[in-house]
């Protein structure tokens, strides 16, 4: 039993393109997740209870049911209710989006809620608007104290996001099994994948910890 | 410019504030004493509503600021307040600290804002710390920002909760002086504070408060000479 190092490295720049799949789809999720799961944890907090229950409902149905699941629904369930087709790039980014938001959500939230009590009292007391208080006071100091935390999510969605081969999205897992099917040798591809994503998670951890000192992040 | 009458305040079942009732003049600087859990820093607290006061009224420059149709925006610009702990926005320098509200609240141009904070910054003495942030300040130093922050915004009255309690005691003095200058400068003030000399020096009015009640209002020199409640008395005994 040899390991055929050969039909790897011929397979590397198939799969290549696939892992640049697997990226496109992980910042976009995380991207779109970040403006959804702001909104969400801002929601989470907000004096209106509607909206809070709401937001709280969301972020448990999100976090308490499998992300195969809601691809599923996303990618099946969605256009049998709404009659239209559902392209599979749409389906995969909308799913991760969305389970993504309900994550990002719950940092949001405990990024604004470890500001001290005192910052918004302070601007409150010059005279600030909530909303003021919010985007030029809180989210500023939230935001450099969720970088750790946002860079975690951030890494889980990468390696996630490997769920949506099941919709035969071609992104590096999907395209290893096709990689396996023509050439029988599971073993050799399979650690390639695994060496790939390891690669792209170190990467990314290395960015976050970058960002950190450059933020001076306080804890 | 303050008209406070039969003000309440509970938290849950604790009854903090048991109706108060004082006036306090333009200009005037009152000082409050009084032991901890007195209530004197929640009543300070519900003169630019950051405490919802549960009952009575508060009259500020002739608005009534327990009225739920006051726009309590208006009345905060007119207020401004330092915290026992400072409160400076850490992610910012101290002159964008004191700059702020003018540029956020005010809408003036970023140079108005600017020139303004820098003349506050330079007033306290601090003209030289214009572009450091919070955390490269000493205690003293941060609050004296806190202090031409909240001048920024040109208040007609001024609220200082326990400014010094969290100095170093060699830092007390600086914030005393900057203080003692807006005194002077006829700036109405309401100061709960521990610091005495100050009371004695500067006050012209010390309202001792225990037990969620004005006890006794008097000018220093007399609550501090001849104080007519046993309580006041026992009070200033135990800290003069």
């Amino acid at each position: 039993m040899t390991f055929r190092w050969d039909i790897l490295f011929r397979s590397l720049p198939y799969l290549w393109e696939g892992a640049q799949m697997t990226i496109r789809l992980t910042t976009t999720a995380v991207g779109i997740g970040f403006v959804i799961g702001t909104l969400l944890g801002m929601a989470r907090i907000c004096q209106y209870k509607p909206l809070r229950t709401l937001a709280a409902v969301y972020i448990d149905f999100i976090r308490g049911t499998p992300l195969l699941v809601q691809i599923f629904l996303v990618y099946m369930g969605l256009p049998q209710l709404l009659s239209f087709p559902m392209p599979r790039l749409t389906a995969a980014i909308l799913a991760l989006s969305l389970n993504s938001g309900a994550y990002v959500a719950e940092i949001v939230r405990a990024g604004i809620q470890s500001i001290d009590l005192g910052q918004t009292e302070a601007a409150l007391s010059l005279g600030c608007s909530n909303a003021q208080v919010m985007r030029y006071i809180i989210l500023p100091q939230a935001f450099k104290r969720i970088i750790p935390p946002l860079g975690n999510e951030f890494i889980a969605m990468l390696k996630d996001s490997s769920l949506v081969s099941v919709i035969a999205l071609e992104e590096l897992v999907r395209r290893a099994n096709i990689v396996i099917t023509r050439t029988y040798r599971p073993f050799e591809i399979w650690l390639g994948v695994a060496f790939m994503y390891l690669i792209m998670t170190i990467a990314i951890s290395r960015l976050v910890a970058y960002m950190e000192r450059k933020l001076k992040v306080d804890v | 410019m303050f008209e406070i009458h039969d003000l309440h305040k509970h938290f849950g079942s604790l009854h903090v504030l048991k109706g108060i009732t004082c006036g306090i003049a333009k200009g005037q600087v009152v000082v409050i004493i009084g032991p901890s859990g007195s209530g004197k820093s929640t009543f300070l607290r519900c003169l630019n509503l950051l405490e919802k006061p549960t009952g009575g009224t508060i009259y500020v420059d002739g608005v009534n600021i327990t009225d739920p149709k006051t726009d309590i925006r208006r009345v905060r610009e007119n207020v401004g307040m330092v915290f026992q702990r400072f409160n400076l926005f850490p992610h910012m320098t101290a002159l964008d600290n004191v700059a702020f509200a003018p540029l956020r609240v005010l809408h003036l141009s970023k140079d108005e804002a600017r020139e303004r904070a820098l003349d506050l910054l330079v007033k306290v003495g601090l003209g030289d710390k214009a572009d450091s942030y919070p955390d490269q300040l000493s205690g003293g130093q941060q609050q004296r920002v806190a202090i031409a922050r909240a001048l920024a915004m040109r208040p007609k009255a001024m609220l200082f909760d326990e400014p010094t309690s969290a100095l170093d005691p060699e830092m007390i003095g600086e914030v005393l002086e900057v203080m003692k200058a807006l005194a002077e400068e006829g700036m109405t003030m309401v100061v709960v504070t521990h610091e005495m000399g100050f009371a004695r020096e500067v006050g012209d009015l010390v309202l001792f408060m225990d037990d969620g009640i004005i006890v006794e209002q008097a000018p220093p020199e007399i609550m501090f000479n001849c104080p007519s409640h046993e309580r006041t008395k026992a009070f200033l005994s135990k800290i003069l």
